[in-house]
């Protein structure tokens, strides 16, 4: 038996050559290719080679030839075909990544957008190009102080690992804003890692790129080692699944949550504090990491229904058939591309779900959701009817008071 | 190869067989190897080696050689036990010898079939066959005991599998107890509307069976009835059994439904059970007019009297027979059977557990049991298929593999559901002239004339998409208000469809009952993995369990279709008429034994025994084991402080002797080291 560090490592390690050596890869052999993997995925029908077509290849020994395919640039690593397909084949996390980085090399051309994306990650640490000594900035326009690591490296009881958007993005900022109003609020022990932190690589792993994400990787453990702390925190949802899944392989074991779970195992203590009513019709989006990749459906909409005077509706895609933002996977940078081949774009086709309950916010708990979502909003011309929140953002405003 | 022929009348003289098996031992243990290694073995007078031990020829060669040399022990090294002990210990019989003067060695299980190394292979047979020919020479000649039965039959489940076994049972002269929970014979079945592959209409040959259970003179039939208690052991079992209340008197309602007209509520509103909730009833009704017995029932969880007490009672006044008894109450019966049919049937697979396909979400979203109720003349629309609305449906798309075949779900095939959604493909296009949309990952049309209506529902014009429906929402365009889209891959063409579809039917799977394991626990029998009962050997003993006299039929065993349904009714049924006919049953002598000068009375074993073998004799305060339902399990004999609990065939002396061989220690060596021994001065 291998220890789950083992386990991790091996299934970090692995390769297409040495994909039957473990359980997870010898799934593909199982495959009965039903197509549940392109029929449940949202640009399913823009790829020429699905997981479906993709592991056929690969068993007839023709994989070759999907190398030199562009189909896997549409896969927004939502988790929707790995969630539903019928023989538990591990895509989104396994097998895809594989085939990814093969075809991430063969591109003739990767998209301006995300070239430039994963260029800025690997100087400055984060997608944005954004000087890393800035990273905090976002501190300054508290009233109350946080303690920087660097500057203060006692013990701490909680790091929150604030991530990229939610340090440089103006609306990424309202989310960590939130967030250490409602920390503060419940007297939370916190300290940030200011600007050693970078960012944290899931999805320059999920877009193929393996070996940023092993430097961005091997740097964050390198600067957690230095620090003592009990409770791993992100409100990145794509961090949280890059600590949860890529990081236990090379040493990080710390008890990890995100946000929402966090406060949502706190509700007792946060509830008689959330005062202020809030009176609206709220259409919560299940992000893909927390939902579907990690069955946290309940935790955020437990915190939504704790607020006074909200109102939750479903869209018509919710829970484990949620339909991602289009953000993963470096989606995030390949709206130009995905227009240019006459793609719509994900985050309008939620938005219009939305619209379509009378919701007057669409919740979200994932940071790249709030600015492709009012993005949408705005390109729609819904910005009278919607607005986009975070669900940090809306339990901070609730705890009204300042 | 043959030892000495002189021999004493008291001396142990064995002979040793090796079956190659084929090459299914053969290819991996040198069994001419083995063969020769035994001859150096005391007490082995004689050492063959042959193709097939179980042969004819094989078991001719045994007994040749108990006469030739003398014999009066025998080893096989062969197979498994399962397999053919029963065969060995027969041939030794045959030839003259006690039949327990026999040992086998499972040389293909244990050892070919696990094991690659041929020497070690080799090695390890001989470790075995040393161990076998040391034990054999302790064994003792045992009297197999025999337990009369009863001719009595229960049969568990008014279904088509209990009605079968039920029928033929009783046709053959025997006394049959037909147990049904529900109100009413007729299973899943009478709520089919035809079946396929012939098309037969469900009812017009399913009632003329259940009406002849009715009136069956050999047939007890108890409905709204549930097995409670279960003691006994084969061809003596007692059942306890309790009737719930109908609230109606079954001796004297003729199910006239003069009281249905007359209830206080003058509209049904309650979901009716038979119609999946798809139409109402009253609170005093008739599960359906077939229902067989034709007696009506009171729900009491809906009648006014019941929950307020203050109901004008019109329907005692309606009947003329005084049938109706709010007085009644539930009641114990038991009764003694000497074996039991199983037939307690599958439950269809709860579509809500795979929550994208929008069942109990979008209305015209129903299950394939429900589309049966809908499309059939006695049901709710009175066969019309119509969408919530009102509406003929224009498009109907069909989801195979609805809860079968998936990780996330049952694993399992539920083996009915492409021909039973063919069916479905040719009944709705029938009614509505509807384009179907069949998504399929498989076509299985296994059996006779199975894939002979594949042909026909697919020249039908019924579109045979081969792809799993991965998304299902409702259709954004302005035309298509209502209606939802399927997304899938056409695998066949890799190309992903959205078909928009006014109405979706799910092919929900067959899985266990959800009280499955506590059946089981009351029957004591066994579950496979996935919670079906338990066969004693998927092909040799289909309609078995590991418990002697209790059989199983139909789908509580696994998915299957009505024609191999009925074959397995009758099988469970032949088997209980074996028992029966043969009036009394040979007992495996491996049973525990008290030795009552030894035992103390302390009564440490009466608790421990799984089968309730053991119990206390006051007078002489001693404890008592009852052969028959004793398993040979050995749980007493271990834990008895006084040692006063042994076991035929499993005595101390022949395990010791036994492991003495496998370590090739001198004879005797583990008896005098074992500290358990020395403890009890055995």
């Amino acid at each position: 038996m291998l220890t789950a560090q083992e386990a991790a490592k091996a299934l970090s390690d692995l390769t297409l050559d040495s994909l039957y050596e473990i359980p997870e890869g010898r799934q593909v052999l199982s495959c009965i290719q039903c197509g549940m993997c392109a029929g449940t995925c949202p640009y399913g029908e823009f790829m020429e080679y699905p997981p479906r077509r993709i592991i056929a290849m690969l068993r007839d020994g023709l994989i070759e030839e999907v190398f030199h395919s562009e189909s896997l640039l549409n896969c927004v690593a939502c988790y929707a075909c790995m969630s539903k397909c019928p023989r538990g084949i591990h895509l989104t996390e396994v097998l895809l990544p594989l085939i990814k980085q093969e075809m991430f090399a063969n591109l003739s051309e990767v998209p301006a957008e995300l070239q430039a994306a994963l260029q800025n990650t690997l100087r400055y640490g984060n997608p944005q190009g954004l000087s890393p000594r800035k990273r905090a900035d976002w501190v300054k326009s508290l009233d109350f102080p946080i303690r920087i690591l660097p500057d203060d490296p006692r013990p701490a009881d909680v790091l929150w690992f604030v991530e990229c958007y939610t340090s440089y993005h103006p609306r990424g900022q309202d989310n960590s804003r939130a967030v250490a109003k409602l920390l503060h609020a419940l007297g939370v022990d916190f300290a940030i890692l200011g600007n050693e932190e970078r960012c944290a690589g899931e999805c320059a792993r999920l877009v193929g790129e393996a070996g940023l994400f092993d430097t961005l990787r091997e740097r964050n453990v390198g600067v957690l080692r230095k620090y003592q702390f009990k409770t791993f925190l992100t409100a990145g949802a794509h961090a949280y699944d890059a600590f949860k899944y890529l990081y236990p392989a090379y040493g990080f074991d710390y008890p990890l949550e995100h946000t929402t779970t966090f406060l949502a195992g706190r509700l007792e203590a946060l509830k008689p504090r959330l005062a202020r009513k809030l009176n609206h019709l709220v259409a919560f989006h299940d992000p893909c990491c927390l939902g579907r990749h990690n069955g946290f459906y309940e935790e955020p909409r437990a915190l939504l229904r704790a607020i006074p005077g909200i109102k939750l509706v479903e869209m018509d895609h919710h829970h484990i058939n949620s339909l991602c933002c289009g953000g993963g996977g470096g989606g995030m940078w390949l709206d130009t591309y995905y227009k240019s081949k006459g793609m719509e774009r994900l985050s309008e086709r939620r938005v219009r779900e939305a619209i379509k309950t009378g919701a007057d916010v669409l919740a979200v708990a994932c940071p790249l959701e709030v600015s492709r979502f009012e993005d949408a909003v705005k390109v729609m011309g819904y910005e009278n009817k919607m607005v986009v929140r975070d669900v940090v953002e809306l339990l901070a405003e609730a705890l009204g008071g300042d | 190869m043959q030892g000495g022929n002189g021999h004493k009348a008291d001396q142990i003289r064995i002979g040793f067989y090796i079956c190659h098996c084929g090459h299914n031992i053969a290819s991996v243990v040198d069994v001419k190897a083995v063969a020769v290694f035994a001859t150096s073995l005391p007490g082995v007078v004689v050492s063959r080696d042959y193709k097939y031990m179980c042969s004819d020829p094989g078991q001719a060669l045994i007994q040749q050689d108990i006469r030739d040399y003398h014999l009066n022990r025998i080893v096989v090294a062969s197979c498994s036990p399962l397999l053919h002990e029963h065969t060995f210990r027969t041939a030794t019989a045959k030839g003259g010898l006690n039949p327990f003067f026999f040992q086998m060695v499972n040389i293909r299980e244990d050892v070919s079939w696990v094991h690659e190394d041929r020497v070690a292979a080799t090695q390890k047979s001989m470790d075995l066959v040393r161990a076998a020919v040391r034990r054999v020479s302790l064994h003792k000649a045992l009297e197999p005991k025999r337990v009369a039965i009863r001719p009595e039959v229960m049969v568990v489940g008014g279904g088509i599998a209990g009605i079968h076994a039920a029928l033929t049972l009783a046709d053959s002269g025997k006394r049959v107890y037909l147990i049904e929970r529900e109100p009413t014979i007729g299973g899943h079945m009478a709520m089919f509307d035809k079946t396929f592959p012939t098309l037969d209409c469900a009812a017009c040959i399913l009632t003329p069976k259940m009406s002849a259970v009715k009136n069956h003179p050999n047939i007890t039939l108890w409905t709204y009835s549930e097995v409670t208690r279960v003691s006994g052991f084969v061809g003596n079992y007692t059942v306890q059994i309790k009737r719930k209340p109908r609230y109606v008197r079954e001796d004297l309602c003729v199910g006239c439904l003069e009281c249905i007209e007359a209830c206080v509520y003058k509209d049904a509103r309650f979901a009716d059970e038979f119609n999946q909730g798809l139409s109402k009833r009253k609170p005093v009704y008739l599960p359906f007019p077939q229902a067989t017995p034709q007696v009506v029932l009171i729900d009491p969880e809906t009648c006014i009297q019941f929950k307020s007490g203050k109901c004008k009672k019109t329907c005692i006044e309606s009947c003329d027979r005084n049938a109706i008894d709010l007085e009644q109450k539930e009641e114990i019966r038991e009764i003694e059977v000497g074996t039991i049919v199983l037939a307690t049937g599958f439950q269809p697979f709860d579509a809500r557990r795979v929550p994208y396909y929008g069942y109990g979400h979008y209305p015209n979203v129903y299950t394939a049991l429900e589309i049966e109720r809908l499309v059939n003349a006695a049901g709710p629309t009175g066969g019309e298929l119509i969408l919530k609305d009102g509406r003929k449906p224009k498009s109907v798309g069909i989801i195979h593999c609805v809860g079968s075949r998936d990780a996330a779900t049952n694993r399992w095939c539920s083996r009915v559901c492409c021909m039973y959604s063919l069916k479905l493909a040719h009944l709705i296009k029938e009614r509505t002239q509807a384009e179907i949309y069949e998504f399929y990952i498989d076509i299985r049309s296994a059996g006779k004339s199975m894939e002979e209506f594949y042909n026909r529902v697919a020249e039908e014009g019924v579109h045979l998409i081969r792809g799993k429906v991965g998304d299902v929402y409702p259709d954004p365009s302005e035309e298509g208000k209502g209606r939802l889209v399927l997304q899938a891959e056409d695998t066949l063409l890799s190309r992903v469809l959205k078909i928009p579809v006014d109405l979706l039917v799910l092919a929900t799977g067959l899985e266990p009952r959800s009280d499955a394991a506590d059946v089981r626990r009351l029957f004591n029998i066994s579950c496979s993995t996935e919670g079906f009962f338990m066969e004693r050997h998927p092909k040799l003993a289909p309609v078995d369990t590991f418990t002697e006299g209790i059989f199983i039929a139909g789908t509580c065993q696994g998915p299957k279709d009505i024609p191999d349904t009925v074959a397995q009714a009758g099988a469970a049924a032949a088997q209980a008429l074996r028992l029966v006919d043969a009036q009394s049953y040979e007992l495996e002598p491996n049973t525990a034994y008290i030795v009552e000068e030894l035992c103390s009375g302390c009564k440490s074993c009466i608790p421990l025994c799984p089968y309730s073998a053991l119990s206390y004799v006051e007078e002489k305060k001693k404890a008592f084991l009852n052969e028959a339902l004793c398993k040979g399990c050995g749980t007493c004999v271990a834990a008895c402080p006084s040692g006063s609990i042994r076991q035929n065939l499993f005595e101390d002396e022949q395990i010791y002797g036994e492991i003495d061989g496998l370590l090739g220690t001198e004879f005797g060596t583990i008896l005098d080291e074992s500290p358990t021994h020395a403890l009890t001065g055995r």
